[in-house]
Protein backbone atom coordinates (compact mmCIF):
# COMPACT_ATOMS: atom_id res chain seq x y z
CA UNK A 1 0.00 0.00 0.00
CA UNK A 2 1.44 3.43 -1.21
CA UNK A 3 1.95 5.57 1.73
CA UNK A 4 2.56 9.56 1.29
CA UNK A 5 4.88 11.54 3.68
CA UNK A 6 5.82 14.71 3.72
CA UNK A 7 8.85 17.02 4.71
CA UNK A 8 8.98 20.29 5.32
CA UNK A 9 12.59 22.11 4.81
CA UNK A 10 13.47 25.59 6.53
CA UNK A 11 17.21 27.53 5.68
CA UNK A 12 18.43 30.70 7.12
CA UNK A 13 21.56 31.99 6.65
CA UNK A 14 22.89 35.53 7.83
CA UNK A 15 25.70 37.04 5.89
CA UNK A 16 27.89 40.47 6.10
CA UNK A 17 27.09 42.02 2.36
CA UNK A 18 29.21 44.85 1.21
CA UNK A 19 29.25 46.94 -1.75
CA UNK A 20 31.12 49.70 -3.12
CA UNK A 21 31.53 52.51 -6.42
CA UNK A 22 33.95 55.09 -6.68
CA UNK A 23 35.31 57.42 -9.45
CA UNK A 24 38.90 58.92 -10.24
CA UNK A 25 39.63 61.71 -11.80
CA UNK A 26 42.43 63.97 -11.96
CA UNK A 27 42.35 67.48 -11.01
CA UNK A 28 43.09 69.79 -13.89
CA UNK A 29 45.81 72.27 -11.79
CA UNK A 30 47.87 74.87 -14.01
CA UNK A 31 51.61 74.49 -13.72
CA UNK A 32 52.24 77.82 -12.25
CA UNK A 33 54.99 76.83 -10.04
CA UNK A 34 57.04 73.75 -9.69
CA UNK A 35 54.97 71.12 -9.02
CA UNK A 36 55.76 69.96 -5.56
CA UNK A 37 55.17 73.70 -5.06
CA UNK A 38 51.66 73.65 -6.77
CA UNK A 39 51.56 70.27 -4.70
CA UNK A 40 52.24 71.88 -1.50
CA UNK A 41 49.55 74.62 -1.71
CA UNK A 42 46.90 71.99 -2.63
CA UNK A 43 47.92 70.16 0.30
CA UNK A 44 47.36 73.12 2.60
CA UNK A 45 43.91 74.18 0.90
CA UNK A 46 42.65 70.66 1.73
CA UNK A 47 43.59 70.50 5.14
CA UNK A 48 42.20 73.45 5.44
CA UNK A 49 38.89 71.82 4.31
CA UNK A 50 38.97 69.19 6.95
CA UNK A 51 41.25 66.36 4.68
CA UNK A 52 43.90 64.56 7.04
CA UNK A 53 46.74 63.55 5.81
CA UNK A 54 47.97 59.46 5.26
CA UNK A 55 51.28 57.96 5.65
CA UNK A 56 51.19 57.42 1.82
CA UNK A 57 51.09 61.44 1.30
CA UNK A 58 47.34 61.21 -0.13
CA UNK A 59 44.47 63.27 1.86
CA UNK A 60 41.77 61.90 2.98
CA UNK A 61 38.35 63.35 4.16
CA UNK A 62 35.96 60.80 5.38
CA UNK A 63 32.25 61.01 6.09
CA UNK A 64 30.27 57.78 6.86
CA UNK A 65 30.77 55.67 4.30
CA UNK A 66 31.84 58.21 2.21
CA UNK A 67 35.33 59.34 1.30
CA UNK A 68 37.33 61.62 -0.79
CA UNK A 69 40.85 60.75 -1.33
CA UNK A 70 43.24 63.36 -3.44
CA UNK A 71 47.00 62.83 -4.14
CA UNK A 72 48.64 66.11 -4.00
CA UNK A 73 51.39 64.99 -6.37
CA UNK A 74 49.53 63.88 -9.19
CA UNK A 75 46.30 65.41 -8.53
CA UNK A 76 44.52 62.09 -8.48
CA UNK A 77 41.13 62.39 -6.61
CA UNK A 78 39.22 59.75 -5.60
CA UNK A 79 35.47 59.63 -4.47
CA UNK A 80 34.38 56.42 -2.97
CA UNK A 81 30.94 55.07 -1.61
CA UNK A 82 30.62 51.93 0.56
CA UNK A 83 27.84 49.99 1.96
CA UNK A 84 27.56 47.22 4.72
CA UNK A 85 24.64 45.42 6.11
CA UNK A 86 24.12 42.07 8.01
CA UNK A 87 21.40 40.44 6.12
CA UNK A 88 19.55 36.98 7.40
CA UNK A 89 17.28 35.57 5.19
CA UNK A 90 15.15 32.94 5.74
CA UNK A 91 13.43 30.02 3.12
CA UNK A 92 11.24 27.21 3.92
CA UNK A 93 9.93 24.21 1.50
CA UNK A 94 7.49 21.50 1.71
CA UNK A 95 8.08 18.54 -0.36
CA UNK A 96 6.28 15.32 -0.33
CA UNK A 97 6.92 11.73 -1.25
CA UNK A 98 5.61 8.24 -1.59
CA UNK A 99 7.13 4.98 -0.09
CA UNK A 100 6.97 2.69 -2.84
CA UNK A 101 7.71 4.81 -5.68
CA UNK A 102 9.87 7.31 -4.12
CA UNK A 103 11.42 9.33 -4.18
CA UNK A 104 13.16 8.11 -0.91
CA UNK A 105 13.38 10.49 2.03
CA UNK A 106 17.26 11.07 1.76
CA UNK A 107 17.30 11.80 -1.73
CA UNK A 108 14.38 14.26 -1.40
CA UNK A 109 15.84 15.84 1.68
CA UNK A 110 19.06 16.72 -0.22
CA UNK A 111 16.75 17.96 -3.51
CA UNK A 112 15.09 20.43 -1.77
CA UNK A 113 17.91 21.80 0.53
CA UNK A 114 19.59 21.85 -3.14
CA UNK A 115 16.67 24.24 -4.16
CA UNK A 116 16.61 26.36 -0.81
CA UNK A 117 19.94 26.93 -1.14
CA UNK A 118 19.34 28.41 -4.75
CA UNK A 119 16.91 30.51 -3.22
CA UNK A 120 19.02 31.91 -0.32
CA UNK A 121 21.49 32.51 -2.86
CA UNK A 122 19.07 34.27 -5.15
CA UNK A 123 17.39 36.23 -2.46
CA UNK A 124 20.81 37.32 -1.07
CA UNK A 125 22.39 38.50 -4.29
CA UNK A 126 18.94 40.60 -5.09
CA UNK A 127 19.72 42.23 -1.65
CA UNK A 128 23.41 42.72 -2.82
CA UNK A 129 22.06 44.62 -6.01
CA UNK A 130 20.29 46.53 -3.69
CA UNK A 131 23.09 47.82 -1.73
CA UNK A 132 25.02 48.14 -4.59
CA UNK A 133 22.40 50.46 -5.66
CA UNK A 134 22.46 52.22 -2.43
CA UNK A 135 26.02 52.82 -2.50
CA UNK A 136 25.90 54.04 -6.13
CA UNK A 137 23.25 56.14 -5.33
CA UNK A 138 25.14 57.84 -2.65
CA UNK A 139 27.98 58.64 -4.63
CA UNK A 140 26.10 60.21 -7.28
CA UNK A 141 24.42 62.64 -4.72
CA UNK A 142 27.74 63.09 -3.12
CA UNK A 143 29.53 63.88 -6.62
CA UNK A 144 26.98 66.60 -7.14
CA UNK A 145 27.80 67.93 -3.72
CA UNK A 146 31.61 67.85 -4.26
CA UNK A 147 31.80 69.61 -7.27
CA UNK A 148 31.61 73.21 -6.59
CA UNK A 149 34.24 72.11 -3.85
CA UNK A 150 36.56 70.91 -6.57
CA UNK A 151 36.61 73.82 -8.29
CA UNK A 152 36.76 76.02 -5.26
CA UNK A 153 40.13 73.99 -4.55
CA UNK A 154 41.39 74.01 -7.93
CA UNK A 155 40.45 78.03 -8.27
CA UNK A 156 41.95 78.60 -4.80
CA UNK A 157 45.40 76.89 -5.39
CA UNK A 158 46.05 78.34 -8.62
CA UNK A 159 44.99 81.93 -7.16
CA UNK A 160 47.70 81.34 -4.23
CA UNK A 161 49.92 79.90 -7.34
CA UNK A 162 49.76 83.39 -8.90
CA UNK A 163 50.26 84.94 -6.05
CA UNK A 164 53.17 83.52 -5.34
CA UNK A 165 55.05 82.96 -8.80
CA UNK A 166 54.07 87.42 -8.72
CA UNK A 167 55.97 87.67 -5.38
CA UNK A 168 59.09 85.95 -7.38
CA UNK A 169 58.91 87.94 -10.38
CA UNK A 170 59.40 91.38 -8.06
CA UNK A 171 57.32 93.44 -5.16
CA UNK A 172 54.08 93.09 -5.24
CA UNK A 173 52.38 96.20 -4.82
CA UNK A 174 48.57 95.52 -5.32
CA UNK A 175 46.24 92.46 -5.54
CA UNK A 176 42.71 92.53 -6.10
CA UNK A 177 40.31 89.84 -6.35
CA UNK A 178 36.48 90.10 -7.05
CA UNK A 179 34.90 87.03 -5.56
CA UNK A 180 31.58 87.19 -8.50
CA UNK A 181 33.88 86.82 -11.38
CA UNK A 182 36.93 85.46 -10.30
CA UNK A 183 38.96 88.06 -11.71
CA UNK A 184 42.42 88.22 -9.76
CA UNK A 185 44.59 91.53 -10.64
CA UNK A 186 48.09 91.22 -9.37
CA UNK A 187 50.46 94.49 -9.96
CA UNK A 188 54.00 94.08 -9.13
CA UNK A 189 57.29 96.05 -9.47
CA UNK A 190 59.86 94.14 -11.15
CA UNK B 1 68.17 21.20 -97.44
CA UNK B 2 66.14 22.15 -94.59
CA UNK B 3 63.87 25.49 -94.61
CA UNK B 4 64.77 27.84 -91.94
CA UNK B 5 62.71 27.90 -89.09
CA UNK B 6 60.53 30.90 -89.14
CA UNK B 7 59.31 32.92 -86.27
CA UNK B 8 57.75 31.50 -83.02
CA UNK B 9 54.48 30.78 -83.38
CA UNK B 10 52.38 33.61 -80.98
CA UNK B 11 50.54 31.81 -78.28
CA UNK B 12 46.56 31.58 -78.64
CA UNK B 13 44.54 33.90 -77.95
CA UNK B 14 41.92 33.64 -75.59
CA UNK B 15 41.49 32.86 -71.49
CA UNK B 16 44.26 30.89 -69.90
CA UNK B 17 43.34 26.78 -69.88
CA UNK B 18 43.89 25.71 -66.18
CA UNK B 19 42.06 23.20 -64.07
CA UNK B 20 38.52 23.44 -62.14
CA UNK B 21 40.69 24.07 -58.36
CA UNK B 22 42.89 26.32 -59.94
CA UNK B 23 40.00 28.55 -61.14
CA UNK B 24 38.51 28.36 -58.41
CA UNK B 25 41.64 29.57 -56.26
CA UNK B 26 41.99 32.43 -58.90
CA UNK B 27 38.65 33.50 -58.26
CA UNK B 28 38.78 33.33 -54.40
CA UNK B 29 42.45 35.42 -54.75
CA UNK B 30 39.95 38.15 -56.74
CA UNK B 31 37.23 38.00 -54.43
CA UNK B 32 39.75 38.74 -52.01
CA UNK B 33 41.45 41.56 -53.98
CA UNK B 34 38.12 43.03 -54.62
CA UNK B 35 37.91 42.22 -58.23
CA UNK B 36 35.22 39.44 -57.79
CA UNK B 37 31.56 39.45 -56.94
CA UNK B 38 31.38 38.79 -53.11
CA UNK B 39 28.45 36.56 -52.78
CA UNK B 40 30.34 34.18 -55.54
CA UNK B 41 33.41 34.45 -53.59
CA UNK B 42 32.35 33.77 -49.98
CA UNK B 43 30.36 30.68 -52.07
CA UNK B 44 34.11 29.08 -52.58
CA UNK B 45 35.79 30.03 -50.09
CA UNK B 46 32.85 28.20 -47.83
CA UNK B 47 32.93 24.84 -50.42
CA UNK B 48 35.85 22.15 -50.50
CA UNK B 49 37.31 20.91 -53.27
CA UNK B 50 39.73 17.97 -53.96
CA UNK B 51 43.54 19.96 -53.45
CA UNK B 52 46.19 18.90 -56.41
CA UNK B 53 49.70 18.57 -55.52
CA UNK B 54 50.74 21.76 -56.91
CA UNK B 55 49.76 24.46 -59.23
CA UNK B 56 50.10 24.81 -63.30
CA UNK B 57 52.72 27.20 -64.24
CA UNK B 58 49.70 29.25 -65.94
CA UNK B 59 47.76 29.35 -62.47
CA UNK B 60 51.21 30.48 -60.59
CA UNK B 61 51.32 33.19 -63.16
CA UNK B 62 47.81 34.16 -62.61
CA UNK B 63 48.00 34.37 -58.99
CA UNK B 64 51.12 36.49 -59.41
CA UNK B 65 49.91 38.92 -61.71
CA UNK B 66 46.59 39.26 -60.06
CA UNK B 67 48.60 39.96 -56.34
CA UNK B 68 50.37 42.56 -58.30
CA UNK B 69 48.34 44.11 -59.93
CA UNK B 70 45.20 43.96 -57.43
CA UNK B 71 47.48 45.19 -54.60
CA UNK B 72 49.52 48.07 -55.94
CA UNK B 73 46.08 49.31 -57.41
CA UNK B 74 44.54 49.43 -54.24
CA UNK B 75 47.44 51.10 -52.57
CA UNK B 76 47.29 54.31 -55.37
CA UNK B 77 43.68 54.08 -55.25
CA UNK B 78 43.39 54.32 -51.50
CA UNK B 79 45.93 57.13 -51.61
CA UNK B 80 49.12 56.68 -53.00
CA UNK B 81 48.18 58.96 -56.17
CA UNK B 82 47.52 61.44 -54.14
CA UNK B 83 50.13 64.74 -54.06
CA UNK B 84 51.45 64.93 -50.49
CA UNK B 85 54.59 65.07 -48.39
CA UNK B 86 55.97 62.57 -46.51
CA UNK B 87 59.16 62.08 -44.32
CA UNK B 88 62.03 60.25 -45.72
CA UNK B 89 65.23 59.95 -43.73
CA UNK B 90 63.65 63.10 -41.40
CA UNK B 91 63.45 65.10 -44.56
CA UNK B 92 59.55 65.71 -46.40
CA UNK B 93 59.91 64.09 -49.71
CA UNK B 94 56.40 65.88 -51.62
CA UNK B 95 54.75 63.91 -54.90
CA UNK B 96 52.38 61.00 -55.10
CA UNK B 97 54.12 57.55 -53.60
CA UNK B 98 55.76 56.59 -56.85
CA UNK B 99 57.53 59.77 -56.56
CA UNK B 100 58.65 59.64 -53.10
CA UNK B 101 60.16 56.35 -53.03
CA UNK B 102 62.44 54.68 -55.69
CA UNK B 103 60.96 51.60 -56.84
CA UNK B 104 63.03 49.17 -55.00
CA UNK B 105 62.26 50.73 -51.65
CA UNK B 106 58.34 50.79 -52.59
CA UNK B 107 58.38 46.70 -54.23
CA UNK B 108 55.88 44.70 -53.07
CA UNK B 109 57.36 40.87 -52.88
CA UNK B 110 54.91 37.96 -51.86
CA UNK B 111 56.08 34.84 -49.75
CA UNK B 112 54.63 31.21 -50.27
CA UNK B 113 52.44 32.22 -47.06
CA UNK B 114 50.29 33.72 -49.48
CA UNK B 115 49.58 30.69 -51.96
CA UNK B 116 49.51 28.17 -49.41
CA UNK B 117 46.49 30.27 -47.43
CA UNK B 118 44.91 30.55 -51.06
CA UNK B 119 45.20 26.96 -51.32
CA UNK B 120 43.85 26.49 -47.93
CA UNK B 121 40.91 28.29 -48.20
CA UNK B 122 40.13 27.25 -52.19
CA UNK B 123 40.61 23.03 -50.84
CA UNK B 124 38.60 23.25 -47.32
CA UNK B 125 35.68 24.78 -45.92
CA UNK B 126 37.24 27.57 -43.76
CA UNK B 127 34.09 27.86 -41.40
CA UNK B 128 34.10 24.40 -40.37
CA UNK B 129 37.78 23.00 -41.75
CA UNK B 130 39.72 20.87 -39.12
CA UNK B 131 42.65 21.12 -41.46
CA UNK B 132 45.23 23.61 -39.80
CA UNK B 133 46.64 26.81 -41.87
CA UNK B 134 48.42 29.94 -40.24
CA UNK B 135 51.87 31.64 -40.89
CA UNK B 136 53.98 32.94 -38.17
CA UNK B 137 53.90 37.17 -38.27
CA UNK B 138 57.23 37.12 -38.09
CA UNK B 139 57.83 35.71 -41.74
CA UNK B 140 54.98 37.60 -43.15
CA UNK B 141 56.50 40.08 -45.71
CA UNK B 142 54.93 44.01 -46.03
CA UNK B 143 52.77 42.65 -49.20
CA UNK B 144 51.52 39.59 -46.99
CA UNK B 145 50.12 41.60 -44.50
CA UNK B 146 48.64 43.91 -46.87
CA UNK B 147 47.21 40.99 -48.80
CA UNK B 148 46.09 38.87 -45.09
CA UNK B 149 44.53 42.38 -44.59
CA UNK B 150 42.68 42.77 -47.25
CA UNK B 151 41.50 39.20 -47.35
CA UNK B 152 40.07 39.76 -43.85
CA UNK B 153 38.23 42.71 -45.14
CA UNK B 154 36.50 41.06 -47.89
CA UNK B 155 35.20 37.73 -45.49
CA UNK B 156 33.98 40.65 -42.75
CA UNK B 157 30.63 39.86 -44.19
CA UNK B 158 30.51 36.40 -43.07
CA UNK B 159 30.51 36.17 -39.46
CA UNK B 160 31.43 32.53 -39.49
CA UNK B 161 34.77 32.66 -41.75
CA UNK B 162 35.71 36.07 -39.45
CA UNK B 163 35.44 34.20 -36.30
CA UNK B 164 37.48 31.58 -37.85
CA UNK B 165 40.36 34.17 -39.05
CA UNK B 166 40.86 36.12 -36.46
CA UNK B 167 42.19 32.96 -34.73
CA UNK B 168 44.79 32.51 -36.75
CA UNK B 169 48.23 34.68 -35.85
CA UNK B 170 48.61 35.76 -39.40
CA UNK B 171 45.44 37.92 -38.81
CA UNK B 172 45.48 38.34 -35.10
CA UNK B 173 48.82 39.73 -35.60
CA UNK B 174 48.02 41.28 -38.57
CA UNK B 175 49.06 45.54 -37.60
CA UNK B 176 46.50 47.01 -40.42
CA UNK B 177 43.52 45.13 -38.80
CA UNK B 178 44.57 46.38 -35.59
CA UNK B 179 44.94 49.43 -36.72
CA UNK B 180 41.58 49.55 -38.26
CA UNK B 181 39.70 47.08 -36.04
CA UNK B 182 41.24 46.33 -33.03
CA UNK B 183 38.13 45.33 -31.14
CA UNK B 184 37.71 42.39 -33.68
CA UNK B 185 40.75 40.71 -32.77
CA UNK B 186 41.18 40.88 -28.92
CA UNK B 187 38.58 39.57 -26.37
CA UNK B 188 40.88 40.46 -23.57
CA UNK B 189 40.49 43.46 -21.01
CA UNK B 190 43.23 44.57 -21.23
CA UNK B 191 44.12 44.15 -24.73
CA UNK B 192 47.93 43.68 -25.97
CA UNK B 193 48.52 45.41 -29.65
CA UNK B 194 51.52 44.34 -31.27
CA UNK B 195 54.22 46.21 -31.89
CA UNK B 196 54.02 48.89 -34.61
CA UNK B 197 57.68 49.57 -34.85
CA UNK B 198 58.20 47.46 -38.13
CA UNK B 199 55.35 49.72 -39.67
CA UNK B 200 57.07 52.95 -39.70
CA UNK B 201 60.53 51.96 -41.53
CA UNK B 202 60.44 50.50 -44.94
CA UNK B 203 57.84 49.22 -47.45
CA UNK B 204 55.48 49.14 -44.44
CA UNK B 205 55.82 52.68 -44.11
CA UNK B 206 54.84 53.52 -47.87
CA UNK B 207 52.07 51.46 -47.69
CA UNK B 208 50.68 53.60 -44.27
CA UNK B 209 51.51 56.48 -46.28
CA UNK B 210 49.16 55.00 -49.53
CA UNK B 211 46.65 54.17 -46.70
CA UNK B 212 46.62 56.96 -44.94
CA UNK B 213 42.64 58.30 -45.85
CA UNK B 214 41.42 54.73 -45.98
CA UNK B 215 42.39 54.52 -42.20
CA UNK B 216 41.07 58.11 -41.68
CA UNK B 217 37.47 56.77 -43.60
CA UNK B 218 37.43 53.73 -41.20
CA UNK B 219 38.17 55.36 -38.13
CA UNK B 220 35.45 58.58 -38.81
CA UNK B 221 33.17 55.19 -39.59
CA UNK B 222 33.64 53.28 -36.59
CA UNK B 223 33.53 57.04 -34.45
CA UNK B 224 30.06 58.01 -36.06
CA UNK B 225 28.69 54.31 -35.81
CA UNK B 226 29.65 54.48 -31.80
CA UNK B 227 26.02 56.51 -30.97
CA UNK B 228 24.07 53.54 -32.47
CA UNK B 229 25.95 51.06 -29.56
CA UNK B 230 23.74 49.59 -27.15
CA UNK B 231 26.18 47.50 -25.27
CA UNK B 232 28.53 48.61 -22.17
CA UNK B 233 30.60 46.06 -22.24
CA UNK B 234 30.75 46.21 -26.21
CA UNK B 235 31.71 49.84 -25.83
CA UNK B 236 34.53 49.57 -23.12
CA UNK B 237 35.22 46.73 -25.22
CA UNK B 238 35.58 48.57 -28.24
CA UNK B 239 36.89 51.62 -26.63
CA UNK B 240 39.84 50.47 -25.00
CA UNK B 241 41.40 47.78 -27.87
CA UNK B 242 40.56 51.50 -30.03
CA UNK B 243 42.89 53.05 -27.18
CA UNK B 244 45.64 50.63 -26.78
CA UNK B 245 46.17 50.69 -30.42
CA UNK B 246 46.37 53.90 -31.24
CA UNK B 247 48.43 54.62 -27.86
CA UNK B 248 50.74 51.99 -29.26
CA UNK B 249 50.90 53.16 -32.64
CA UNK B 250 51.30 56.47 -31.69
CA UNK B 251 54.54 55.64 -29.83
CA UNK B 252 55.63 53.71 -32.22
CA UNK B 253 55.74 56.43 -34.53
CA UNK B 254 56.97 59.40 -32.55
CA UNK B 255 59.63 56.55 -31.75
CA UNK B 256 60.39 56.20 -35.41
CA UNK B 257 60.42 59.72 -36.37
CA UNK B 258 57.55 59.46 -38.54
CA UNK B 259 54.82 61.39 -36.91
CA UNK B 260 53.52 62.44 -40.58
CA UNK B 261 52.25 58.61 -40.21
CA UNK B 262 49.99 58.99 -37.70
CA UNK B 263 48.01 61.71 -39.91
CA UNK B 264 45.03 60.14 -39.81
CA UNK B 265 44.25 60.34 -36.49
CA UNK B 266 44.67 63.95 -36.19
CA UNK B 267 42.34 63.66 -39.65
CA UNK B 268 39.95 61.86 -38.01
CA UNK B 269 39.53 64.30 -35.03
CA UNK B 270 39.66 66.99 -37.17
CA UNK B 271 36.55 66.22 -39.14
CA UNK B 272 34.56 64.84 -36.24
CA UNK B 273 35.19 68.20 -34.32
CA UNK B 274 34.68 70.78 -37.05
CA UNK B 275 32.35 72.18 -34.36
CA UNK B 276 31.51 71.55 -30.59
CA UNK B 277 30.77 67.51 -29.99
CA UNK B 278 29.31 66.20 -26.90
CA UNK B 279 29.68 63.16 -25.27
CA UNK B 280 26.32 61.89 -26.37
CA UNK B 281 27.91 62.33 -30.11
CA UNK B 282 29.79 58.79 -28.95
CA UNK B 283 27.21 57.43 -25.97
CA UNK B 284 24.04 58.64 -27.09
CA UNK B 285 23.55 54.63 -27.71
CA UNK B 286 24.34 53.11 -24.56
CA UNK B 287 20.91 51.70 -23.31
CA UNK B 288 19.96 53.29 -19.81
CA UNK B 289 17.81 49.88 -18.75
CA UNK B 290 21.27 47.74 -19.82
CA UNK B 291 22.99 50.41 -17.62
CA UNK B 292 25.85 48.99 -15.40
CA UNK B 293 24.70 49.17 -11.48
CA UNK B 294 28.36 50.66 -10.56
CA UNK B 295 28.93 54.48 -11.74
CA UNK B 296 32.72 53.52 -11.89
CA UNK B 297 31.59 50.49 -14.81
CA UNK B 298 29.41 53.82 -16.34
CA UNK B 299 32.14 55.89 -16.50
CA UNK B 300 34.48 53.58 -17.74
CA UNK B 301 32.31 52.33 -21.03
CA UNK B 302 31.82 56.30 -21.43
CA UNK B 303 35.28 57.10 -21.23
CA UNK B 304 36.31 54.34 -23.14
CA UNK B 305 33.97 55.73 -25.71
CA UNK B 306 35.80 58.48 -26.10
CA UNK B 307 39.53 56.82 -27.16
CA UNK B 308 40.07 58.70 -30.36
CA UNK B 309 39.22 62.18 -29.01
CA UNK B 310 41.64 61.41 -26.03
CA UNK B 311 44.80 60.34 -28.46
CA UNK B 312 44.71 64.40 -29.37
CA UNK B 313 46.41 64.97 -25.79
CA UNK B 314 49.50 63.09 -27.40
CA UNK B 315 49.09 65.04 -30.78
CA UNK B 316 48.95 68.15 -29.20
CA UNK B 317 52.26 67.11 -26.92
CA UNK B 318 53.70 66.98 -30.25
CA UNK B 319 52.48 70.09 -31.70
CA UNK B 320 53.88 71.62 -28.41
CA UNK B 321 57.19 69.58 -28.89
CA UNK B 322 57.63 70.69 -32.73
CA UNK B 323 57.46 74.55 -31.91
CA UNK B 324 59.99 74.16 -29.48
CA UNK B 325 62.26 72.81 -32.46
CA UNK B 326 65.15 75.58 -33.85
CA UNK B 327 66.23 76.43 -36.78
CA UNK B 328 69.18 74.51 -35.74
CA UNK B 329 67.97 71.26 -34.90
CA UNK B 330 68.20 68.06 -36.49
CA UNK B 331 64.21 67.24 -36.68
CA UNK B 332 63.55 71.20 -37.87
CA UNK B 333 62.42 69.79 -41.03
CA UNK B 334 60.09 67.39 -40.12
CA UNK B 335 58.87 69.33 -36.86
CA UNK B 336 58.26 71.86 -39.97
CA UNK B 337 56.24 69.19 -41.82
CA UNK B 338 54.20 68.83 -38.74
CA UNK B 339 53.20 71.97 -37.50
CA UNK B 340 52.00 72.37 -41.41
CA UNK B 341 49.94 69.65 -40.98
CA UNK B 342 48.40 70.58 -37.53
CA UNK B 343 47.43 74.01 -39.09
CA UNK B 344 45.72 72.40 -42.29
CA UNK B 345 43.92 69.96 -39.63
CA UNK B 346 43.15 73.45 -37.45
CA UNK B 347 44.61 70.90 -34.73
CA UNK B 348 44.79 73.91 -31.80
CA UNK B 349 40.62 74.20 -32.01
CA UNK B 350 40.29 70.64 -32.86
CA UNK B 351 42.23 69.83 -29.86
CA UNK B 352 40.30 71.64 -27.36
CA UNK B 353 37.07 70.65 -28.66
CA UNK B 354 38.48 67.02 -28.26
CA UNK B 355 39.76 68.31 -24.75
CA UNK B 356 36.45 69.57 -24.01
CA UNK B 357 34.54 66.49 -25.01
CA UNK B 358 36.39 64.17 -22.94
CA UNK B 359 36.69 66.04 -19.78
CA UNK B 360 32.46 66.57 -20.44
CA UNK B 361 32.72 62.55 -19.91
CA UNK B 362 33.91 63.57 -16.10
CA UNK B 363 31.91 63.94 -13.06
CA UNK B 364 34.00 66.20 -11.54
CA UNK B 365 35.26 68.33 -13.65
CA UNK B 366 32.30 68.54 -16.39
CA UNK B 367 30.73 71.23 -13.64
CA UNK B 368 27.16 69.42 -14.64
CA UNK B 369 25.54 67.43 -12.46
CA UNK B 370 25.79 63.41 -12.28
CA UNK B 371 22.79 62.24 -13.65
CA UNK B 372 21.64 58.58 -12.34
CA UNK B 373 21.37 57.12 -15.46
CA UNK B 374 24.54 57.73 -16.17
CA UNK B 375 23.86 60.52 -18.63
CA UNK B 376 25.02 63.67 -18.96
CA UNK B 377 23.42 66.91 -19.72
CA UNK B 378 25.42 68.49 -22.76
CA UNK B 379 28.37 70.27 -21.82
CA UNK B 380 29.63 74.01 -22.82
CA UNK B 381 32.83 73.00 -24.58
CA UNK B 382 35.65 75.59 -24.95
CA UNK B 383 36.04 76.25 -29.28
Amino acid sequence: MSRAYRITLKESETRRLTAGDEISTRLEILEILPPEDMATLLRNELKGRGFEEQPDGTLVRKDGDLSVTVDPCTGEVTVAAGAEATVSQEARRDATGFNDIGPNEGAMRDRVKDQLKQELDKRFEAEQQKLQARATERLEKHLNDIQPEVSEVVNKVTRDALKEKARQMGTVTEISEDEETGNLTIKLEV
Amino acid sequence: MTRPAGPPTPAPDGPKAVSRFEYNLVCVLRFLLGHFPADRGLQLVRAAAARPPCLSATAADLVKDSLAKACVLFLVRAGGWRDERFLRDRQPAGGRAWDRWPSDERALSFSGHVVEFLLWATAERVHETGASWDAPPAELTAADELFFWLAFDACRADGDLVAVLRRKAAFRQNRLLWLTAPAELTDDEEPAPPDFALWCAGTRAVVLECLQPVLTARWLRSERAKGQVGDWRRMRHQGRAEAATLAAFLDAAHAAGRTDLARFVLQTNSVLFRTDLAPDFWTEGLAAGGSPGRLADRLDARRAALAVPRQMDTLSNWQAAARGVGYFDDDYAASQLWKQTWEAADGDAVAARAAAAVAAIDPLRSGQPVAGSGQQADPTPAG
